[in-house]
């Protein structure tokens, strides 16, 4: 056992005992080698199931949604995603910070459990990273009370080191019009409209959404226009106030690309309203969350 | 036995092709799902695939009639329900046991689904028995033999040399007459079943579960679940659909597209009553339709152990472990 | 035979029973769009709108009757429908009242509200058969004298038929209201009626059904006489979509109506 997951384990154990907190939420093990799972635990004596390891990429903070508006005193463990998640959903007010006792845990980045499965256990060592991780630029929580481990230098980071956090924009930049519609035409044509991407996303936060009310904004019927339609009204929707979890894309079972258009999205904000990454604190407002008389207006 | 050789799979699978609208599991766009048959299409036969065959009884999205309404009329034109005669290859044995739960829903009770109907009697299955099992599949514990589909037409064994084939149906054995000059006589033998590393232990399950409908234990299985619809989309056997009207863009139609018991919409009546408002209630409705009510209403499981939701669902909320779970704690 | 495909039907009559509640007549140019059993469900349509189950409140010999309270967006665009309007409707769905078994028996209905509506079908079913019926007697309750739906049935057709009695309540009275003022399951206990030889068919809000239900326990009823029927969202009416699923049993088809002893066995999820 590591280190990490021994500190979880007593952090976890002291916490309820003392009654600090009534629920920790961590991870698991899974089914498989590859699979580590959320996993909530209330009783003492169920602390021995938090685990710490290379496949700890589910981002906790949704389950915060769940309970929005409860008084409950939750430990959560943040990477630094998940604290960037924590962040935006604080600045929401969608839940209270002072009913939260964040746990951070510096991340070296998450094995791609994809890659796992199809490689087999021997080349555990070798694993690529989940491709959230490639891009992730916060290894380190942002917010936390505590923290276990050390923090962990960006540059260590191979994979991060090498690839800007808008790697990969300039392709779908570089395309024509029809071929931008072709490329997403292809993708978003085998989406099952399961909506994982918005449920696991603590960005979506909306009580009611769009695409609950029936046939006033996008009909269920499951069509590429249609699904497209989906994928960008919930971009747009998520537009400055996604902190870049890669949550969405990570669970999505028809592997679609959606990163790829929430970074583009990212960078025209960055280009347009300069440099902002959502959830790095909560008190800078996110830029079309607000107005300034300096704000770009060529469309007006 | 007779048989196809693996030289002249493609050669076969051509002059079905050309009689019938042939659908192979093949890989188009990243996903693995059955497709139309064109000889630039690769068959993939190393596993099951990612989407269920259903989909092609079944479609995600399917019409049943326009509409137009002018002031205060109201004009109705059925669309026809037809088919193609069509040939489905290389359908896995837990995905033609789930066929079978399909048809028990769609064509039993009472009532007949006519869009259902038209293409299930117009299909011939031809089935594929596993030679492997995948680390997700368990379909030996839910009544599946992973070699053999007695509901198919025909049945299709991978072995060294070719493709060992047996009619199990009437239009089974027509349709290996009509193909009989693409077939030979092969040497190799029916290879052997393989057995499933996974397990799910269902002896006494549905007495059990009949006793635990208000047990503490659904508030916990079901704590991780984010009631994304994955699970119930990929799986072969379910078939909640919604029914729907499109109304923009000239024709006005209505249609019908599958749903999900996770979502919160779906139990939610006009007034704001809902039977089922937390996920709680949403979990356990999806594992007690499958693991009793259904053996209740259609004396089988609602899970054939195809081990999709398993492989796909975003938290790994793994069907075999609620099960075990189910069995472990006290009624 | 399509079932999921609806009937083209026009509304021939419109009746305003309460501030909230209309019944609509609707008839085909053959008559009415088929013959239902008393209890039993019918999907209605604006196709434009959306289609949603209603239990069939009455029907004569070339319509149908539904009574609708106005609770969201379809039973809206129908409150704004006019006569001559044309809906679509499909059915009929369900399991209906048990006529065999309430054949012969006396019969207490207890609703509240818009409750009446489905319990309305069998009264004027047993109006209609009366010699196959012992006595008959309705109690109803509605928040207000304005919310009391089918008044002419309450206050006119009904007292009149042979050894049938009808007793409203409301919640709180108006200035020209005589009757009583109190809650349904207060009032039931008030009459005291005997259960002796009677079956009980009871509809209305969730909250006036349970404390019915209780009432009618503390009286003496016993399960098996006592008959109500469940709401549930539905979609195709079929048993195919799986939405109004309650354990083992599909409302649409194995339902609306149950007995308290066969709704005691089924999950408590509705
Ligand atoms: S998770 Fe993927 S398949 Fe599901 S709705 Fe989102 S984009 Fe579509
Ligand atoms: S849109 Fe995707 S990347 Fe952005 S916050 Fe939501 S889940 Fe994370
Ligand atoms: S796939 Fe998993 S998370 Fe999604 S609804 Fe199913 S069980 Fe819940
Ligand atoms: S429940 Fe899961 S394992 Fe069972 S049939 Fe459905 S998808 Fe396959
Ligand atoms: S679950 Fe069984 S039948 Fe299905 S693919 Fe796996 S081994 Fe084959
Ligand atoms: S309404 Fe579709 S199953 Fe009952």
């Amino acid at each position: 056992m590591n280190q990490i997951t021994q500190e979880m384990r007593n952090l976890a154990k002291q916490l309820l005992e003392e009654e600090k907190v009534q629920l920790v939420m961590g991870w698991e093990k899974g089914s498989f080698w590859y699979n580590s799972t959320p996993v909530f635990v209330s009783k003492v004596e169920d602390v021995d199931k938090l685990i710490w390891d290379e496949f700890c990429a589910a981002n906790l903070a949704t389950y915060l949604l769940d309970d929005r508006f409860s008084d409950e005193k939750i430990a959560l463990f943040v990477k630094g995603c998940d604290s960037r998640a924590v962040n935006r959903l604080v600045q929401d007010k969608q839940v209270k910070r002072e009913n939260l006792y964040l746990i951070g845990i510096p991340c070296p980045g998450m094995k791609s459990a994809k890659a796992a499965k199809e490689l087999g256990q021997e080349t555990k060592e070798e694993l690529p990273l989940e491709d959230k991780c490639i891009y992730c630029t916060h290894h380190n929580p942002l917010v936390y009370d505590i923290l276990l481990g050390e923090e962990v230098a960006l540059d260590d980071i191979a994979a991060t080191a090498e690839v800007s956090r808008f790697e990969g924009v300039e392709e779908i930049e570089a395309m024509t019009p029809d071929e931008r519609y072709a490329y997403w035409q292809d993708h978003y044509s085998r989406c099952i409209r399961c909506y994982a991407c918005r449920n696991v996303c603590p960005a979506c936060n909306c009580t009611e959404c769009c695409f609950d009310l029936g046939q006033t904004w996008l009909e269920r019927d499951v069509t590429p226009t249609g699904n497209q339609v989906y994928g960008i009204i919930r971009a747009f929707h998520v537009a400055g106030r996604c902190i870049e979890c890669g949550e969405c894309e990570r669970v999505c079972p028809m592997d679609i690309p959606i990163m790829k258009l929430n970074r583009k999205i990212a960078k025209d904000i960055e280009e347009l309203y300069g440099p902002y990454e959502a959830g790095l604190d909560t008190e800078t407002p996110p830029p079309l969350g607000h107005y300034k008389t300096e704000d770009p207006d060529e469309f007006m | 036995m007779k048989g196809i050789k693996k030289s002249q799979l493609s050669n076969f699978l051509q002059q079905v092709s050309a009689k019938y609208s042939l659908y192979v599991p093949a890989q188009v766009d990243g996903v693995t799902r059955f497709q139309k048959y064109s000889s630039e299409r690769e068959p993939f036969l190393t596993a099951n695939t990612q989407l269920s065959p259903k989909e092609l009884f079944f479609p995600q999205t399917e019409q049943l009639y326009c509409y137009e309404t002018h002031k205060q009329e109201v004009k109705v034109e059925e669309l026809a329900a037809s088919s193609e005669p069509q040939v489905l290859f290389g359908v896995r044995p837990c995905d033609m046991q789930a066929i079978g739960v399909l048809d028990d829903v769609f064509l039993g009770k009472g009532y007949e689904d006519v869009y259902y109907r038209a293409k299930r009697a117009n299909t011939l299955i031809i089935a594929l028995a596993c030679s492997q099992a995948e680390a997700t599949c368990f379909c030996d514990s839910m009544g599946v033999d992973p070699a053999f589909a007695p509901q198919a037409d025909l049945m299709m064994y991978e072995t060294e040399d070719g493709y060992l084939i047996e009619a199990l149906s009437d239009q089974g054995k027509d349709f290996l007459q009509e193909f009989s000059s693409a077939l030979e006589e092969l040497r190799s033998e029916k290879p052997q079943a393989p057995a499933c590393e996974l397990k799910a232990e269902t002896d006494g399950l549905v007495e059990k579960l009949q006793k635990m409908f208000e047990h503490s234990v659904w508030a916990e299985l079901s704590r991780k679940c984010i009631n994304c619809g994955t699970c119930t989309y990929l799986c072969p056997t379910c078939h909640c659909f919604d029914i729907e009207s499109k109304t923009r863009g000239g024709k006005e139609v209505k249609f019908r597209c599958w749903d999900s018991c996770m979502y919160k919409e779906y139990t939610l009546m006009a007034g704001g009553h809902n039977p089922r408002p937390t996920k709680k209630e949403r979990v356990r409705q999806r594992f007690l339709h499958k693991l009793q009510y259904m053996p209740e209403r259609y004396g089988k499981w609602g899970c054939v152990g195809c081990g999709r939701c398993i492989d796909k669902c975003p938290v790994n909320l793994d069907i075999t472990k609620v099960i075990r779970e189910l069995r472990e704690v006290e009624a | 035979m399509n079932p999921l495909v609806p009937i083209i039907g026009k509304i021939s009559k419109i009746v305003d029973e309460t501030p909230d509640t209309k019944t609509f007549h609707v008839t085909t140019s053959n008559g009415k769009p088929f013959t239902p059993l008393p209890g039993q469900l019918a999907m209605v349509s604006l196709p434009a709108v959306g289609e949603a189950m209603f239990s069939i409140s009455s029907q004569g010999d070339d319509h149908l009757e539904f009574s609708i309270k106005k609770v969201g967006m379809l039973t809206e665009a129908l409150h704004d429908a006019e006569v001559g309007q044309e809906i679509g409707v499909r059915g009929p769905y369900g399991n209906g009242f048990p006529l065999d078994f309430c054949k012969g028996k006396d019969m207490l209905f207890i609703g509240g509200g818009i409750g009446l509506a489905p319990l309305r079908s069998l009264i004027n079913y047993c109006v209609a058969n009366r010699e196959d019926f012992g006595n008959l007697q309705v109690i109803y309750g509605a928040r207000s004298p304005a919310d009391l739906c089918f008044k002419e049935e309450l206050f006119e057709t009904w007292p009149k038929v042979r050894d049938m009695r009808v007793d409203v309540t409301v919640d709180k009275g108006d200035e020209n209201w005589q009757g009583n003022v109190g809650f349904v399951p207060a009032f039931l206990e008030q009459l005291n009626p005997s259960p002796e030889g009677k079956v009980t068919v009871t509809c209305g809000p969730p909250i006036m059904i349970k404390f019915v239900l209780q009432s009618l326990a503390k009286m003496n009823y016993q399960p098996d006489n006592i008959i109500t029927t469940l709401e549930m969202r539905m979609k195709c009416g079929v048993g195919k979509c799986g939405r109004c699923n309650i354990g083992s049993c599909y409302i649409c088809l194995d339902g609306p109506v149950f007995t308290l002893t066969q709704l005691n066995q089924l999950p408590n999820e509705y």
